[in-house]
């Protein structure tokens, strides 16, 4: 269960403060596959930051299973990134110039996995995400764009967090590649209860989600039947 | 993947650079490593000549010694009051005299040059002997003995100037034979206090009583023909060669040791003492016994000195090579340490975004900060077998570098200290002896040192990279977000 109560976050530019998270307010059950769309400079990406607690918020607090960000110190932060967040980033953030399976081993190198655990569970991650299993040794900066952004995917489930927070997950990829993203995600939230929040341009996956927001211009929406049927009329 | 391979992972991300880096820091480390085996090399050259010249003081009347200078003589009463002495472990009185060749008094009273040759100094007059000095007056001797001789000479042109012959000037200037050192000594030790090295015969037994009994040195019983078992005479009396001694230079061996109290009774100056050779018991003590001595004696009455004037010159300049490479070391140390913060502090700078997203995925900051730390090390590490290959082949030109241009400087000032005649023993002794003693010094690079060197330079680098290491505990996760 996560709960999130007047969210702000404002950025000085010039003279000018922009506000791409303002008063936003939502509540996501355990389990629950949620998309976000809206125009870029939106705030989405800012949002998700907020909810993967790699930025504080300028007011507001985002409450995860009864315990609030906003008063947790930042040793337990570094915890919460680790254990019960996967973020897939936008611009992926992968180690250049480790391989895709040391990538994915990072995670749980933290976390403390055994070493010939971690390396398993890295290959088995990177074939779910249909990575040639050729690649896997080899260079991030010697991939695909597409063939990055599976590894990061990969990475973001690695510690089986309880939320993942997927910025554009399938952005670079082919429509048959995307699909199987898709249906990866939505059977992680079937059957291993995650919760789920994609950042999408993709209409065809976020029709595929339990619930559907807007952003615009720092405000959220939830998009209902009714609410997508006047926005199908007005274009 | 773990930590460690990370940091060499990354130590390598830039060969180019890595290169760069790895030689700037091999010619800091090789220059403190090179600095460090001279510091050492010398500090064990300096613990050598202290040992050497060891526990000993010399006790010279106050403003005498040998036989320049004035001032009262010792005595017994005084060794005894040096022997109470705490710390002192033993005391030897020695009494010097001049032997000259009698035929040779009688061929200057001849030629009218009545004076003795030398100056005063303790012994007025001569003792004379059967023996032939085995050293020849040369140019230094005729010069040195001219200090009063050629007054007297002066004295007789002065008269026969008049006449304007060259013939009397030329007259007055024969070849003068030096006196022979012959020393009483109450212990078997020179007369700077080191044991005897007898080549020949036996010693004389009980140094503290008459004997007639000799001991000779080699080229001083070689020009005069004599063999352990012959006998000369010194002031009428019959004296037995008992045994040869080697002082291993050609001043030292023109010399004799007869026992003390012969040497007393030749100079018919029983109790009187030249010097006083005092053993301390400890190195540690040796300072404080000199002073407590000096105190007991009254420094009115007595000077006493340490060890070799020669060596204790030496000494002080290895002393400032060995000042001078140890801050070498410290700076060249401190350049490694510095170079290794720079460097850290671009590589932060230049991963922030990396080290965001480290901090993204939940890297704790003790895991980043030590990843910075190894890669350093990395970098060091291969600095460092750089740096002592550099080393092994520069240190060696290195301290001989530092030691030549120091030994010059104490060249000079033992040159001014040598004066005529030189010190008991110790003629020819000082620059030889220290410039021998400094080429001696390079050899020694021990792997002990080397390794406490690298330790060192660990250490630094350790410090060197924690600072900009601690910097990544600062950067924010955020920093993924923005753009490069
Ligand atoms: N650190 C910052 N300082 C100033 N402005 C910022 C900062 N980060 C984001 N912004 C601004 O906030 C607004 C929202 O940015 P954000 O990255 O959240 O958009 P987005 O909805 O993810 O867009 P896109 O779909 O293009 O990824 C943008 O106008 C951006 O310029
Ligand atoms: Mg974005």
């Amino acid at each position: 269960m996560i709960e999130v109560k007047n969210l702000v976050r404002t950025f000085k530019s010039g003279d000018r403060t922009i506000k791409p998270v303002n008063d936003v307010s939502f509540d996501l059950e355990q389990g629950t596959l949620a998309s976000i769309v809206g125009k870029s400079g939106s705030g989405k990406s800012t949002l998700l930051s907020l909810l993967g607690a790699l930025d504080k918020p300028t007011s507001g607090d985002v409450v995860v299973n009864g315990v609030s960000l906003a008063s947790m110190p930042d040793g337990k932060l570094t915890n919460y990134r680790r254990r019960d967040i996967g973020f897939v980033f936008q611009q992926f953030n992968l180690i250049p110039n480790l391989s895709a399976v040391d990538n994915v081993m990072l995670p749980m190198e933290f976390a403390g996995v055994r070493k010939a655990a971690r390396a398993e569970r890295a290959r088995q991650l990177l074939e779910q995400v249909q990575l040639d299993p050729d690649k896997h040794g080899r260079r991030i900066n010697r991939l695909s764009g597409g063939e990055q952004q599976r590894v990061a995917i990969a990475r973001a489930l690695a510690n089986e967090p309880k939320l993942i927070l997927a910025d554009e997950p399938t952005g670079n990829l082919d429509e048959q590649t995307g699909e199987h993203i898709i249906e990866l995600l939505s059977t992680l939230s079937r059957d291993h209860n995650t919760t789920i929040l994609v950042v999408t341009h993709d209409r065809a996956l976020a029709n595929k989600t339990d619930r559907r927001f807007r952003l615009q211009q720092g405000r959220l929406t939830e998009e209902t039947a009714r609410t997508r049927a006047t926005a199908a009329l007005t274009g | 993947m773990s930590v460690l391979a990370r940091s060499v992972g990354n130590a390598f991300r830039n060969k180019v650079r890595t290169a760069a880096v790895v030689a700037v820091l091999a010619v800091a480390i090789g220059l403190a490593l090179a600095m460090l085996v001279a510091n050492q090399a010398v500090t064990g050259k300096v613990a050598e000549l202290n040992a050497s010249v060891g526990t000993v003081l010399t006790v010279n009347p106050a403003g005498g010694q040998g036989f320049e200078g004035g001032g009262e003589p010792l005595t017994s009463a005084q060794a005894a009051t040096a022997a109470a002495v705490p710390n002192v472990s033993s005391v030897v009185g020695t009494k010097a005299l001049r032997l000259r060749n009698a035929a040779d008094i009688a061929a200057e009273a001849a030629s009218g040059r009545t004076g003795q040759g030398g100056p005063g100094g303790q012994s007025a007059t001569s003792v004379t002997t059967s023996l032939t000095a085995a050293v020849d007056a040369g140019t230094l001797g005729n010069r040195n003995q001219a200090g009063t001789g050629a007054s007297g000479a002066t004295g007789s042109t002065g008269t026969t100037g008049s006449t304007g012959t060259t013939g009397s000037t030329a007259q007055a200037a024969p070849a003068f034979s030096l006196p022979i050192t012959a020393t009483g000594i109450g212990a078997e030790v020179d007369s700077t206090g080191k044991a005897l090295q007898l080549t020949q015969g036996t010693g004389l037994g009980n140094y503290t009583a008459a004997s007639t009994g000799a001991l000779l040195g080699t080229t001083l019983a070689e020009k005069n023909g004599l063999k352990v078992g012959s006998k000369f005479t010194i002031q009428d009396k019959t004296f037995t060669v008992q045994g040869l001694f080697d002082s291993g230079t050609a001043f030292g061996n023109n010399a004799l040791y007869v026992t003390l109290p012969t040497a007393q009774t030749l100079a018919a100056l029983p109790d009187e003492l030249s010097t006083m050779i005092v053993t301390v018991n400890s190195m540690e003590n040796v300072d404080a016994a000199k002073t407590a001595l000096q105190a007991a004696l009254g420094s009115d009455k007595a000077d006493v000195t340490q060890g070799q004037r020669n060596l204790e010159t030496a000494v002080s300049s290895l002393d400032s090579v060995k000042n001078i490479s140890f801050i070498a070391f410290v700076a060249a140390l401190g350049t490694a340490g510095l170079i290794i913060l720079l460097i850290m502090v671009m590589l932060v700078r230049e991963r922030r975004r990396e080290i965001g997203v480290l901090k993204a995925i939940g890297a704790p900051n003790r895991t980043i900060g030590l990843q910075f730390v190894l890669e350093a090390l990395v970098l060091v590490a291969l600095g460092s077998v750089v740096g002592a290959a550099v080393a092994s082949l520069a240190s060696g030109g290195i301290a001989s570098a530092l030691i030549s241009s120091s030994s010059s400087t104490s060249a000079a000032a033992t040159g001014q200290r040598g004066g005529p005649g030189g010190f008991p023993g110790g003629a020819g002794g000082p620059l030889g002896g220290a410039s021998q003693l400094l080429t001696s010094v390079t050899a020694s690079a021990s792997p002990g040192v080397i390794a406490a060197g690298i330790a060192a330079v660990f250490g630094v680098a350790i410090i060197g990279a924690l600072a900009p290491a601690l910097l990544t505990a600062r950067i924010r996760p955020i920093e993924v977000l923005r753009g490069e």
